[in-house]
């Protein structure tokens, strides 16, 4: 394995950062209050060219490899502290983007794509339902065929950039009684008669990345924009779910280095009892663990996305990554609050927002429980 | 050329110690449904992927690991033989 950086990969990567540090945080504190999504920052974001990474230049993309691809987001997830900015682009890239080049008819990827990519299109997926999370297969969404039109009816909750998008993959059941094989995929334009944004949802950090609930009620979508076959949607949908897995906290390494930087700055410019507050051990230790785990992530991220340059499935590392990483991230932003005492606590020290941020990737992209899960499954257990 | 019959026997042999412990090995037969069966839940078809990638050094891509290309230890050895 090499992880060395080619001079254009750490040239990209350094550009990114310098933009996401310029660009993408003024305001933040604000916005996270009002909860507001910085279409400037998905902007600019796009004209870097981070929503394309892996996706084809014939596409529109920019044909980076996995490596290349999360080596760029950890440098975004450096320089930019919105936090929900980043999940919105990778929401947008690994359950839309991605599963769209694996399943989708040429046609539906010369449409879509390109705008995907330039981010003048804003995707997501909607799963999950309100009975149907970690069980997702179990779904009650129901796609019925008349004519040369699907008609949808169900209700999906957790749906990222759904105030915001364009364009949306949806799971139905074309046979409910074929259960999971009956699992299909749909690609949903805003304006789909049918189609209603509920509600927008507020939650406990993230707060920049829009979420909401959808209802699809006798909702008409085209044969055409089935993805992928009929019943093809676990397949379809365990792809996605493996990209993701191992892409997604890609920014929260980043996150991590710079949160432990702010840190260690810290524990050495405040005093107490008569010296650095780092030179005390108690603290030192949690500035050593953070440095620990950062690492190990690190190493866990670029592994998966070495792998898979290689060709390889990576269920496994992939969920590994996933479940270190989130693990790490919630820990380390536990300690940076520690470490900043009260006022860590304070919202103007902006070190709060990063725990409230980091909770939510235990929960996403399956939980940690189920992470454990695959992985203990996938060592033979 | 890896005969049939040996990629055959390598996949009935994964799939009887792994998700049919204890089961008679008569019972499997080539034909025997096992995605629409239910022996072949999603987890399951993952550790099948890694264990078809690594033991023939294949690469399963993403639309193939469906009911149409692994339902059967026939179907299974077919994806197999046709990447060797």
């Amino acid at each position: 394995m090499d992880f060395s950086w080619t001079p254009e990969q750490a040239q990209l990567r350094s550009a990114v950062a310098e933009m996401a540090e310029g660009e993408l945080n003024e305001g933040l504190a604000e916005r996270d209050k009002r909860g507001e999504f910085s279409r400037e920052g998905w902007r600019r974001c796009a004209e870097m060219g981070i929503h394309g990474l892996p996706v084809p230049e014939e596409y529109g993309g920019a044909s980076a490899g996995a490596l290349t691809t999360v080596g760029v987001l950890e440098r975004l997830g450096y320089g930019c502290k919105d936090n929900g900015l980043v999940f919105s682009i990778n929401a947008h890239m690994w359950t839309l983007e991605i599963p769209l080049l694996a399943f989708g008819s040429e046609e539906q990827k010369r449409r879509f794509l390109p705008g995907l990519c330039s981010g003048a299109l804003i995707g997501g997926n909607a799963m999950s339902e309100p009975d149907s999370g970690s069980d997702a297969y179990s779904l009650q969404t129901t796609a019925v065929l008349r004519g040369d039109r699907y008609v949808l009816n169900g209700n999906k909750v957790f749906v990222t950039n759904a105030p915001i998008a364009d364009l949306l993959l949806v799971f139905a059941n074309v046979d409910p009684e074929r259960r999971p094989s009956g699992v299909t995929g749909f690609l949903l334009e805003r304006d789909t008669p049918g189609l209603t944004l509920t509600r927008h949802v507020e939650k406990m950090g993230l707060k920049t990345s829009p979420m909401g609930e959808l209802f699809l009620d006798d909702c008409e979508v085209p044969a055409r924009m089935r993805l992928g076959k009929e019943g093809a949607g676990q397949n379809l949908f365990t792809h996605s779910m493996t990209w993701e897995r191992s892409c997604i906290l890609a920014g929260a390494v980043g996150t991590m280095e710079r949160l432990l930087e702010t840190c260690v700055a810290y524990a050495k410019g405040r005093r107490q009892f008569g010296q650095q507050i780092g030179k005390f051990q108690l603290v030192a230790t949690k500035l050593v663990d953070m440095k620990a785990r950062l690492e190990t992530s690190r190493a866990l991220l670029y592994k998966a996305a070495w792998l898979r340059d290689q060709g390889r499935s990576i269920f496994l590392e992939a969920a590994m990554a996933k479940l270190q990483i989130s693990e790490s991230w919630v820990q380390s932003a536990q300690d940076a609050v520690a470490i900043h005492g009260g006022y860590g606590y304070m919202c103007e020290y902006e070190v709060e927002r990063e725990l409230r941020d980091a909770l939510g990737s235990r929960l996403y992209s399956g939980t940690s429980e189920i992470q454990r899960s695959i992985i203990a499954a996938l060592m033979g257990l | 050329m890896v005969p049939k019959e040996q990629v055959q026997a390598s996949v009935k042999q994964f799939i009887l110690s792994e998700f049919l412990p204890g089961e008679d090995a008569g019972e499997l037969e080539t034909t025997t449904p096992l995605v629409s069966a239910g022996i072949l839940d999603s987890i399951a078809t993952l550790k099948l992927v890694t264990f078809l990638e690594e033991q023939f050094s294949v690469q399963i891509d993403a639309h193939e690991a469906d009911v149409d290309h692994l339902n059967t230890v026939e179907d299974i050895s077919n994806l197999v033989l046709s990447k060797l």
